[in-house]
């Protein structure tokens, strides 16, 4: 009897105490991250420029970050999943590029180093550019 | 209205389950069983009907609407007005069931669902895998209108435009039923997948070993945490581990019930949505054909074989004809596969990849769950304790399992092997997501095995002393 239930309180005992553990864990990240990297202040940003795309378009897709930058790919990713149903390809060759931005004024010498010209500001870091396409 | 969307699937899911194995309709721990298979079988059809009608009759949503509506109608009417009367599922026999089992399976319960709403109210999109993948495709599918293959384009390879469409489908009818864009609903279908898991689990266990046993799995499986975290990360992994669930534990119960042969039917129903969640499912598929056909072999009931793959086969046909379908007509390419032959050669001989896969495992063993203490070796201590006593009527149905689950992670781990380039990184994103699809059914097949338990004394023995009772219980 004794064996039995030390067998079945230890499983269980663990499985609690593992998962309150782990339920602090997930209490910590959600109280004290204020999440300036997210979905949906992503979407914030992009709300505006989101209006005005249309089914059937592609953009390219240029940003200041570093090409080394952990979270560049995860921000075109949510740039792509903000604008559907239009398709960005991860490339500034496209007639229309949308630029992502984090300085306070776009950086003319992105624009410059990827021959793009401004077209719309929708604020918030977002400039729609005509761009070249390349075959 | 999506929230009554999806509870109107859920009905219909129960309804074409009620007409398999139809009994009154009162709480019972039949009933359970069904509402928890409910959730997959009607997830299921509602996203085969939601893909079909749109890849026949294009987006219009008065379509969507009826073919919907009347697959529903006709689950629920097959369901509600079935007049014979099937196989009956109850509690088994087993030891008394101490005060404390429910109060820690209530506690791990609620920690479950409390950890589960904190964190899709931190994260309503889920993780990147989740909104990138199936997220994605289901705004594709809501919002593109007649442009709706898009969501498949090349141009889109990094979101795996190969993937099926279970989830993304699913969510696309109840947004298109309600008119509107929400997280509400992959985070409901995500809630409902993992409720589905922890019943069928808990249920099937309530039929073949009784309510002890029933409790200490439900109790493990809520409280591994980095399950219910993947539950909410609303990614295809928790529903995936749901129809192997439900596979597996079907093939259970027709061991126990050899003349109902429907629950072989439905276990291939079930088996075919494993393919239709993701491409693992695929796997899978062909794994439990291979491992139910050995198991019926080794223990030398060959005359079954053939009446039950062809019962298997009947349940997997319409699901496998949508993912073939969607294969053949809308998927867009696999990255995987399109890796030349040279570089598989350079995967399979470079040796380091087969110790960084094995590293991977054994790391994996000791860290499943995020336990303080690693599970296994909690397991084992189980183990010793308490022994295993396979009942000569799972035989088949153990061999079943384990051969199914063992040959499909084999075969994801070769994959993996022979086709990824980032290993190190695959095995650190991936590896952990393949066990926890396995984790409900690994669960399922411990406790099946599980030797008897006593949890409270006989009350013949309350009566005497202490030291007395001490030397029979040694005894």
């Amino acid at each position: 009897l004794a064996r039995h239930q030390f067998a079945v309180l230890s499983i269980a005992a663990l499985a609690l105490a593992s998962s309150l553990w782990f339920f602090l864990d997930v209490l910590g990240t959600a109280t004290h991250n204020t999440q300036t990297f997210g979905v949906a202040s992503f979407e914030n940003r992009f709300n505006d420029i989101r209006k005005t795309v249309q089914p059937h378009t592609v953009y390219g897709y240029a940003s200041d970050n570093l090409d080394n930058d952990a979270s560049a790919l995860a921000e075109f990713h949510l740039t792509q999943y903000t604008l559907a149903p239009a398709i960005i390809e991860p490339t500034p060759n496209e007639n229309l590029v949308i630029v992502n931005y984090h300085s306070k004024d776009l950086d003319m010498k992105l624009l410059q180093k990827y021959h793009l010209q401004p077209l719309e500001s929708f604020g918030n870091g977002v400039e729609l550019c005509r761009g070249v396409k390349q075959q | 209205m999506m929230l009554l969307c999806l509870a109107a699937i859920w009905l219909a899911g129960f309804g074409l389950v009620r007409w398999m194995f139809p009994q009154p309709l009162r709480w019972s721990l039949h009933n359970v069983l069904l509402f928890s298979l409910a959730i997959g079988t009607g997830a299921g059809i509602a996203s085969s009907v939601c893909f079909l009608a749109l890849m026949l009759a294009g987006p219009s949503v008065t379509i969507l609407e009826s073919a919907t509506g009347a697959a529903v109608v006709i689950a629920l009417a097959l369901g509600l007005f079935t007049k014979r009367r099937g196989t009956k599922l109850e509690w088994a026999e087993g030891p008394q069931v101490p005060w404390y089992l429910i109060a820690l399976f209530v506690l791990a319960a609620a920690l479950a669902v409390i950890m589960f709403l904190t964190a899709v109210s931190y994260s309503p999109h889920g993780e990147e895998g989740a909104w990138s993948i199936w997220n994605l495709k289901a705004r594709f599918l809501f919002r593109a209108g007649s442009f709706w293959r898009e969501a498949f384009s090349s141009d889109l390879s990094w979101s795996h435009p190969d993937y099926p469409l279970l989830l993304p489908a699913l969510v696309e009818l109840c947004w298109k039923v309600a008119g509107q864009e929400s997280t509400d609903v992959p985070i409901a279908i995500a809630f409902l997948f993992a409720l589905g898991t922890a019943g069928v689990l808990m249920s099937t266990l309530g039929v073949l070993r009784g309510k002890v046993y029933a409790l200490i799995a439900g109790t493990l499986l809520l409280g591994t945490a980095s399950f219910v975290a993947l539950s909410a990360a609303l990614y295809g992994d928790v529903p995936l581990s749901l129809y192997i669930l439900a596979t597996l534990a079907l093939f259970c119960l027709q061991d126990r019930h050899p003349e109902d042969p429907r629950f072989t039917a439905l276990a291939g129903l079930m088996a075919g949505f494993t393919a239709w969640t993701r491409n693992e499912g695929m796997i899978f598929v062909v794994a439990a054909i291979a491992a139910r056909a050995f198991a019926l072999v080794k223990f030398g009931e060959r005359a079954r074989v053939f009446p039950q793959l062809g019962r298997f086969l009947t349940g997997l046909a319409a699901p496998l004809a949508v993912v073939i379908a969607f294969k053949v007509r809308v998927a867009g390419p696999s990255g995987l596969l399109s890796l030349p032959a040279s570089a598989i050669v350079k995967h399979v001989t470079d040796v380091a990849r087969w110790i960084v896969t094995l590293e991977g495992l054994v790391v994996v063993l000791f860290t499943l769950g995020r336990f303080l203490i690693p599970i296994v070796m909690v397991l084992a201590l189980y183990w010793y304790l308490v022994r295993f006593q396979v009942d000569a009527r799972d035989r088949v149905a153990l061999a079943t399992a384990a051969v199914t689950l063992g040959l499909t992670l084999l075969t994801q781990l070769l994959v993996d092997l022979l086709y990824v380039d980032n290993l190190p990184l695959e095995i650190a994103t991936s590896f952990e997501r393949i066990f926890l699809q396995f984790w409900p059914a690994a669960l399922l097949m411990f406790f099946m095995a599980s030797g008897p338990l006593q949890l409270i004394a006989p009350k013949s023995l309350k009566k005497i002393n202490k030291p007395a009772r001490r030397a029979v219980e040694t005894r």
